[in-house]
């Protein structure tokens, strides 16, 4: 047998059809589909296709994309009718066995052009539940004494949710979304979590008024759909229930919960501040 | 719809109502968001004649169908209300995530919940459907 090498995986194995969107909305009546054929090997990502579409067939396909690694968070789109990033995804792994991949830009976003989305609303719902941890003390803030420190089960409540890309294909993919543009949306819900289960942060109260209203948290019936897309498994229907059950409890009085408590390790003693 | 509305249409790309029912290549639990709307709107449209006429009723086979839907509404209800103000089996946040780790949320205890749900479903439903299609009649209606 063969040992496979590195440089298998950039020859070219098979003729794939790429399906794609094409609309620009200031000048098309109404959203056209394009076929292309391109030569693909066992490594070239979805994102290499268009690139090369882009460079060797028509110049004028647009779409958005930076890192091409999976860490910006620019080039999700619908794939075969499901959100991804297209910088991960090989293209013979969307294509399945069949011989094409249909791409569109994500749904409930409004159309830029071709393949890119405009996420303006998007980013305003994110900055409206106030992403950043809120202090109090404004004396410590003025004039610092010190580090603010956490313990790791104190860290461990949130990291989860810090990866998040904003991507969108949570925001896309959610069916509340879809019918409720005010909606806040997955993203936003599991970033506020975020900042209110952080030992550091004051603006539990703060918060609670923005998610506390007609188009929060409570729009919410876990179609779990955020979650299933995410492509850095963020989870954000855990953090959107957890939210839920935490303002339930801030309603009745109770102390806040505290998902991770059981952790198994503790990384020395924290003075408290 | 006129030319400026078909323009907005496809500019804002939104998937309205038909966004509910996009359940290919989703979980099931997508499918039983949509099922709940779905019910739902069905029993609010029950309703409007049930209040001009309380005793009204739409028929033997139709009231086996009509009580299939409040319980399917009734047990998924119960467990909406358990997942979303109590967190039951939704999990904690992990520190450290494995490649390609599915979702904890999803593939957790709530799976368990989202089974005893789909249980309690088919025995409420069976033995409403026994009692409007049987006993209800043998009784004189």
């Amino acid at each position: 047998m063969m040992e496979q090498s590195s440089i298998d995986l950039w020859k070219p194995v098979k003729v794939v059809k790429l399906k794609i969107y094409r609309y620009n909305p200031k000048k098309d009546f109404s959203p056209k589909w394009k076929e292309y054929e391109i030569e693909v090997s066992r490594g070239t990502t979805i994102l290499d296709a268009l690139i090369r579409i882009k460079e060797e067939v028509d110049p004028s396909l647009s779409f958005r994309y930076s890192c091409g690694q999976a860490l910006c968070g620019s080039c999700a789109m619908m794939v075969n009718g499901r959100q991804m990033l297209v910088c991960r995804t090989r293209v013979l792994e969307a294509a399945h066995n069949r011989d094409f991949v249909e791409l569109r830009p994500l749904d409930n976003f409004p159309v830029i052009r071709d393949l890119a989305g405009d996420f303006t609303s998007f980013f305003e719902k994110h900055r409206a539940i106030k992403p950043w941890i809120i202090r109090r003390d404004f004396e410590e803030l003025d004039n610092p004494t010190g580090e603010y420190k956490q313990t790791i089960e104190e860290y461990a409540r949130y990291y989860q949710f810090t990866d998040c890309l904003k991507c969108g294909a949570c925001y896309s993919a959610c069916p509340t979304v879809a019918t409720d543009h005010e909606y806040l949306g997955p993203q936003a819900l599991a970033q506020a979590y975020r900042y209110m289960v952080d030992s550091r942060d004051d603006g539990l109260d703060e918060r609670i008024a923005i998610l506390d209203s007609d188009h929060g948290c409570w729009r919410c019936h876990f179609a779990a759909s955020c979650s299933d897309v995410c492509p850095k498994y963020v989870d954000p229907a855990q953090g959107i229930q957890l939210l839920k059950k935490l303002i339930v409890r801030r309603k009745f009085g109770l102390k806040p919960h505290r998902p991770s408590d059981a952790l198994p390790s503790k990384i020395g003693e924290v003075k408290r501040r | 719809m006129g030319e400026r509305e078909y323009l907005e249409y496809y500019a804002l790309n939104r998937r309205g109502v038909s966004g509910w029912f996009r359940m290919r290549g989703y979980t099931i639990e997508r499918k039983l968001y949509a099922l709940h709307r779905i019910t739902g709107i069905l029993i609010v449209l029950f309703m409007l004649p049930h209040f001009y006429s309380t005793g009204w009723h739409p028929g033997i086979w139709w009231d086996a169908l009509l009580g299939i839907i409040v319980t399917f509404h009734v047990a998924n209800g119960v467990r909406l209300t358990l997942l979303e103000l109590l967190g039951a089996g939704i999990g904690k946040p992990l520190l450290v995530k494995k490649p390609f780790q599915r979702p904890v949320s999803i593939e957790g205890r709530q799976r368990y919940l989202l089974a005893l749900t789909v249980l309690l479903f088919i025995v409420l439903a069976v033995i409403w459907s026994y009692y409007a299609v049987i006993v209800k009649p043998l009784m004189g209606g």
